[in-house]
């Protein structure tokens, strides 16, 4: 029964992280790959605070402030790019956060990490065991869904579309294509810190290792699973994607094994993404009105 | 420590690294001035080439120097080849966002496939390391002047394929407008391939001379990813020589920060560079504007 609510806390943690994901890479095609770097930065700020003994609701909103002002600073130089370029800065920028936690030992205690995040509390009320810990989860995922849903479905998402599908002509009509892929990059931002919020009181330890290119992998590629510019996408994503990552720690393989089922399970995960790319782009479930979908 | 040698050593240690990466840049700019992408995949080649070398020379091999470097650049060049045979010829046309997934999906996949077979552990052929030469207080090893030899002599036969070949001229003109270049009658598949091998050479060789310097790991390859972009970036996308003097920039600005902040953030340099060159404006060291 743990293992069932495990599962299911993981899954809605990753279900914010990619519903994040999908409205910057699947609604405003911004190549983003770097967004661990703000699952990172919600998670440690939160955690810090926590253990300053700052108060849970305190510490989630500056998690998910910081991440989105944080994504305001790197969108700032990195929005005026292109697709590639813009992929190439996000993964820097990701990079530069990781080394940042790792060096600056003072604040982050480095690469030993942050032990006994206390688990949340809200109003006198106890998020310490999994039942009601995955209730807080839940809450924060359907209170997600239904924000980036509301947004993408309103003429605000319409605008994101256009611009992915043609930069100059969202242009001509008067949109401004940097001030909206700002928007959504802030919005993917926050959300993604409210994700990492969510891990670091869940997980209650936390360290630079766990915030490397491999999150951000894993979280394209529950979002291009799932189907990219859905709504639903990220959350069936996530759930076949994590459901097979965590069922293969449970199957009490011999433990000489783990060296190379870390690598081997990163390798497949890889090559997921490159066979989707290829015969299935649209992912699983398949974006309205896009019958003749990444041909131009 | 506070003298002048002390400084010109930095210089030349600067020159050293910044001739590596001139190496990945150009290679990277070729592929992005012939297909028009940023191959993600490319500081894997970088990798992957320093680690062929190290499967040569490794038992049950054993080959030697002469033998293992051939082997391990042909095979650099092959997995390149292969790299846009099975990926990136199959979505020549798909677009932009499929494109950019697949090549980072490919990095990832070949990166953790190197930590399969050799672990994360950081790793060096084992060359004994010799004297250097002192001269005005420098201190340069036959190792790192080889680098040095072996970077120029790599540069000289890019500039000479390049503009005094006809496959350079091919693709150039490839580079310039693909459908134009089809009609004049040029093999469009033949100089792809060509592009491609030479890329991958380019990065074998690099990596090769890196893990010389340092060492080998299988992260070596998204950090010097960054870096060649950083360069390429200096030097504005596409060209060849601005690429060059972009990694020559790179290098010594990472050594010369070194100084001053802590080594643990040598890395962030280039993309510290990179910001400001971006935030500051695009088509910096050449006119050829990169947005």
């Amino acid at each position: 029964m743990d293992l069932v609510l495990h599962l299911a806390i993981v899954v809605a943690i990753y279900s914010i992280f990619a519903l994040s994901l999908n409205i910057e890479v699947g609604y405003t095609g911004l190549f983003n790959f770097g967004h661990v770097a703000f699952f990172a930065i919600g998670a440690y700020v939160s955690a810090l605070l926590s253990l300053q003994d700052a108060t849970f609701s305190l510490a989630l909103i500056a998690g998910i402030a910081c991440a989105g002002v944080g994504g305001l600073l790197i969108g700032l130089p990195a929005l005026k790019l292109q697709g590639d370029y813009f992929g190439i800065a996000t993964l820097g920028f990701a990079e530069i956060v990781r080394m940042l936690l790792q060096n600056q030992v003072a604040w982050t205690k480095g690469p030993m990490g942050l032990p006994g995040i206390p688990r949340p509390e809200i109003f006198s009320w106890h998020f310490d065991t999994l039942p009601a810990y995955l209730l807080l989860t839940l809450g924060a995922a359907v209170l997600t869904f239904l924000v980036i849903g509301f947004l993408t479905l309103s003429p605000f998402g319409r605008v994101l579309k256009a611009i992915r599908d043609d930069e100059t002509a969202a242009a001509v009509l008067g949109k401004n294509p940097f001030a909206y892929k700002m928007e959504a990059f802030v919005i993917g931002s926050a959300f993604a810190g409210l994700a990492g919020v969510l891990w670091a009181h869940f997980i209650t330890f936390i360290s630079p290792g766990d915030f490397t290119l491999t999150e951000t992998i894993l979280v394209l590629l529950i979002v291009v699973l799932g189907g990219k510019g859905t709504l639903w996408g990220p959350v069936v994503g996530a759930a076949v994607l994590i459901f097979f990552q965590e069922s293969v720690r449970f199957l009490r393989l011999p433990p000489e094994w783990s060296g190379i089922l870390g690598p081997l399970q990163q390798m497949i995960f890889g090559l997921l993404l490159v066979i989707l790319m290829i015969f299935r782009p649209e992912g699983l479930i398949r974006e309205k009105g896009k019958e003749t979908i990444d041909r131009d | 420590m506070d003298s002048l040698p002390y400084y010109l050593q930095t210089v030349v240690n600067g020159i050293l690294a910044g001739c590596i990466y001139a190496l990945f840049a150009m290679g990277l700019t070729l592929i992005y001035g012939v297909l028009n992408f940023v191959n993600f995949a490319h500081g894997e080649l970088i990798m992957w080439g320093a680690y062929f070398l190290y499967l040569a020379m490794a038992e049950p091999f054993a080959l030697p120097l002469y033998a293992a470097v051939p082997l391990a650049l042909g095979m650099t060049a092959l997995l390149g080849a292969a790299m846009d045979f099975a990926l990136f010829k199959p979505l020549r046309k798909a677009n932009r966002l499929t494109l950019l997934i697949a090549a980072i999906g490919l990095s990832f996949f070949l990166r953790n496939a190197a930590q399969l077979f050799w672990g994360a552990q950081v790793r060096t052929y084992g060359f004994e390391i010799r004297q250097g030469y002192r001269w005005l207080g420098v201190s340069l090893t036959p190792q790192q002047l080889a680098i040095i030899a072996i970077s120029l002599i790599c540069i000289c036969g890019v500039y000479l394929l390049f503009f005094k070949s006809r496959m350079g001229k091919s693709m150039r003109a490839l580079a310039d407008n693909l459908d134009l270049a089809r009609i004049s009658g040029i093999h469009t598949g033949k100089v792809i391939l060509s592009a491609w091998i030479i890329s991958s050479l380019l990065a074998g060789v690099g990596g090769i001379l890196m893990a010389l310097d340092t060492n080998l790991n299988p992260e070596m390859g998204v950090v010097n990813l960054i870096k060649a972009f950083a360069a390429t970036l200096i030097g504005g996308v596409g060209n060849l020589w601005g690429a060059l003097i972009g990694g020559l920039i790179i290098g010594l600005a990472e050594n010369i920060a070194v100084l001053f902040i802590s080594p643990g953030y040598k890395d962030a340099v280039a993309f510290v560079i990179m910001v400001i060159i971006l935030l500051a404006r695009p088509y910096v060291v050449t006119d050829k504007r990169t947005d």
